[in-house]
């Protein structure tokens, strides 16, 4: 246990030593975050929806804070992949699945708490119709803080199996192209999943992309009441269950065939 | 039984090769990387593996590490199966793949031991005593607070190999541990190696191309070619079936001095120095110098056998590999 501890603090001071990108990230964030209110109050000057403005405000800057927990994945591990030195990592005595997953876990909540910090002060400074709205209950912040721990161990375990699909292919850049397109779109970090028609969302919010950042979106803005929370919350642990106990079988598998080629 | 055992150890790759002009369908070809080879290793030996590029050597050492499942044989390193019995077995050993790297490249390495210390779960009284020893043998004492990318290439062989060693492994396996290393760092890691050798009874097995290294260090020494053992056993008897030139060097006092030897043996004059190349199993060393000096006052004399990767060439062309 104490192993896989240790290799999650390494990689959160690792994260933390890189602060440039943390700002560019901010930068271009915010950049992001500005338009789409932008488009959003456009679309209710010519047609109001039903969903209210300020919360779809909210939804999406809570998206763009956390925008690092989607799209990133850790360098250092596709290149260990792709010059096999992971041939070292497969000679301790360690869980190769768990030692990896906890550095994801690591690097993901690491950069997106540094980015999401700045960037929900700015949001909450900005005026309503605009910016951030506070949670609609204390309860309801409460379950959305145990929604988005939930959602990153979601999107973690997601991560861990397409690094298990770069052990394969070598190079994870035309999956990952592919990925991030159904990544962006049904976690709703395009367009809200709550603007999404009725028949849509039924289907939508039970697969595994809406478990990571909507959820807790959802019970943050009270568009999840607090009676379906629990609910909620079970969608999203079983989701996450399952994405891990796949990926610790696909990463058994890849083990056993895994060649470190070259000398 | 050996610690190490190894018995007509198979391993194939199939490798798809270009499509043919017209084919639908790549074909597929199988390369046997290795076939029947056998040896066994005894505990503390030092042991060099020696072939050309592509001879295998490194597909002994993934297998041997638990890495790569062989496709037939038996292997066993202290009575476990490596890619059976994996955690058990990597615990015991300590590897340094020459061309990769172990350590954290944006942190101190002493942080990437401190994370080393906790995957094998080192007593911490006891990583502080290894921590110690090992930094000043491998003199890292100034470095550890250094990030990986600072270092240069000598000091991040000799980073990598003290965070191999940290939790005492019985086994140690080196991959070309001294590729791109200048005289003085490739001096100090033979010497090192020796030293673990003899105080911690390490069991070394090193691959490697700069047959020094084998001089230096390895009493037994192991040829491996196209996926087969061909050799195993002293360097000087590998060496000795192909040193077949030697040159002797005189330097005489008087100009003209001239020994008494065949006319096929080739001797270049350059005023009181004399160059003979000889062949020692037709004229054995000791007749040679006593014609040679017999022929004059000595001055200096020098015997000098082939260079030894000129030998080692000549053994990989008549073994062709």
């Amino acid at each position: 246990m104490r192993a896989y501890l240790s290799a999650f603090r390494m990689r959160r001071r690792l994260e933390l030593q890189y602060r440039g990108a943390v700002l560019g990230g901010v930068i271009c964030q915010l950049f992001f975050g500005l338009i789409l209110v932008a488009i959003y109050r456009a679309l209710y000057a010519g047609k109001p929806q039903d969903m209210p403005l300020s919360q779809i405000t909210s939804y999406v800057w809570l998206q763009q804070a956390f925008f690092r927990m989607l799209l990133a994945s850790d360098p250092e591990l596709l290149d260990k992949i792709r010059t096999g030195s992971i041939a070292y990592d497969l000679c301790r005595p360690l869980n190769l699945y768990g030692f990896y997953y906890v550095r994801i876990v690591a690097q993901k909540m690491t950069g997106s708490l540094l980015r999401a910090a700045p960037m929900l002060v700015f949001a909450f400074l900005l005026p309503e119709g605009w910016g951030l709205m506070l949670p609609a209950s204390f309860a309801g912040f409460a379950w959305s803080l145990a929604g988005l721990l939930l959602g990153l161990l979601c999107v973690s375990a997601l991560e861990n199996i397409t690094m298990g699909f770069t052990m394969r292919t070598l190079d994870s850049r035309g999956m990952q192209a592919l990925l991030n397109l159904l990544m962006m779109t049904l976690a709703g970090n395009i367009l809200p999943l709550t603007l999404f028609p009725d028949s849509w969302q039924r289907v939508i919010t039970l697969l595994p992309y809406a478990q990571l950042l909507d959820t807790p979106i959802r019970l943050y803005t009270g568009e999840y009441e607090l009676s379906q929370a629990p609910e909620a919350l079970l969608i999203q642990i079983l989701w996450t269950l399952l994405l891990v106990l796949a990926g610790c079988a696909f990463w058994r598998n890849n083990q056993r065939k895994l060649i470190i080629q070259g000398g | 039984m050996s610690y190490i055992h190894v018995r007509d150890l198979e391993k194939r790759f199939v490798i798809r090769e270009k499509r043919k002009k017209g084919a639908l369908l790549r074909e597929k070809k199988t390369v046997r990387a290795l076939q029947e080879v056998s040896f066994s290793v005894e505990k503390g030996e030092l042991l060099g593996y020696i072939g050309p590029n592509g001879a295998g050597k490194s597909t002994t050492v993934k297998i041997l590490s638990g890495i790569l499942t062989p496709d037939g044989g038996e292997v066993t390193v202290g009575g476990r199966v490596p890619w059976k019995e994996r955690k058990e077995h990597v615990r015991q050993i300590g590897v340094v793949f020459g061309q990769r790297t172990q350590l954290w490249w944006d942190v101190p390495i002493r942080d990437s031991y401190d994370l080393l210390k906790d995957v094998y779960r080192i007593d911490p009284e006891d990583y502080r005593a290894r921590l110690s020893e090992l930094t000043e043998a491998l003199q890292l004492g100034d470095l550890l607070r250094t990030p990986l990318r600072q270092l240069s290439l000598g000091q991040r062989m000799r980073a990598e190999l003290c965070g191999s060693l940290l939790h005492r492994p019985e086994l140690l396996f080196l991959d070309e541990p001294t590729i791109g290393l200048d005289a003085v760092s490739k001096l100090a890691l033979r010497e090192f190696l020796q030293w673990e050798n003899k105080r911690q009874g390490t069991t070394i097995l090193l691959t490697t191309h700069d047959m020094e290294d084998i001089v230096a260090l390895c009493p037994r020494v192991m040829v491996l070619g196209h996926g087969r053992k061909l050799f195993d056993g002293a360097l000087p008897d590998l060496l000795g079936r192909y040193d077949t030139v030697r040159t002797v060097t005189v330097n005489y006092e008087e100009a003209e001095a001239t020994p008494d030897l065949p006319a096929s043996v080739p001797v270049i004059r350059e005023g009181k120095n004399l160059t003979i190349s000889y062949a020692p199993r037709e004229f054995p060393t000791a007749e040679m110098i006593a014609r040679v000096q017999a022929a004059g006052t000595v001055r200096e004399l020098t015997v000098q056998p082939q260079n030894i990767d000129r030998l080692v060439a000549a053994m990989y062309r008549e073994m062709d590999l």
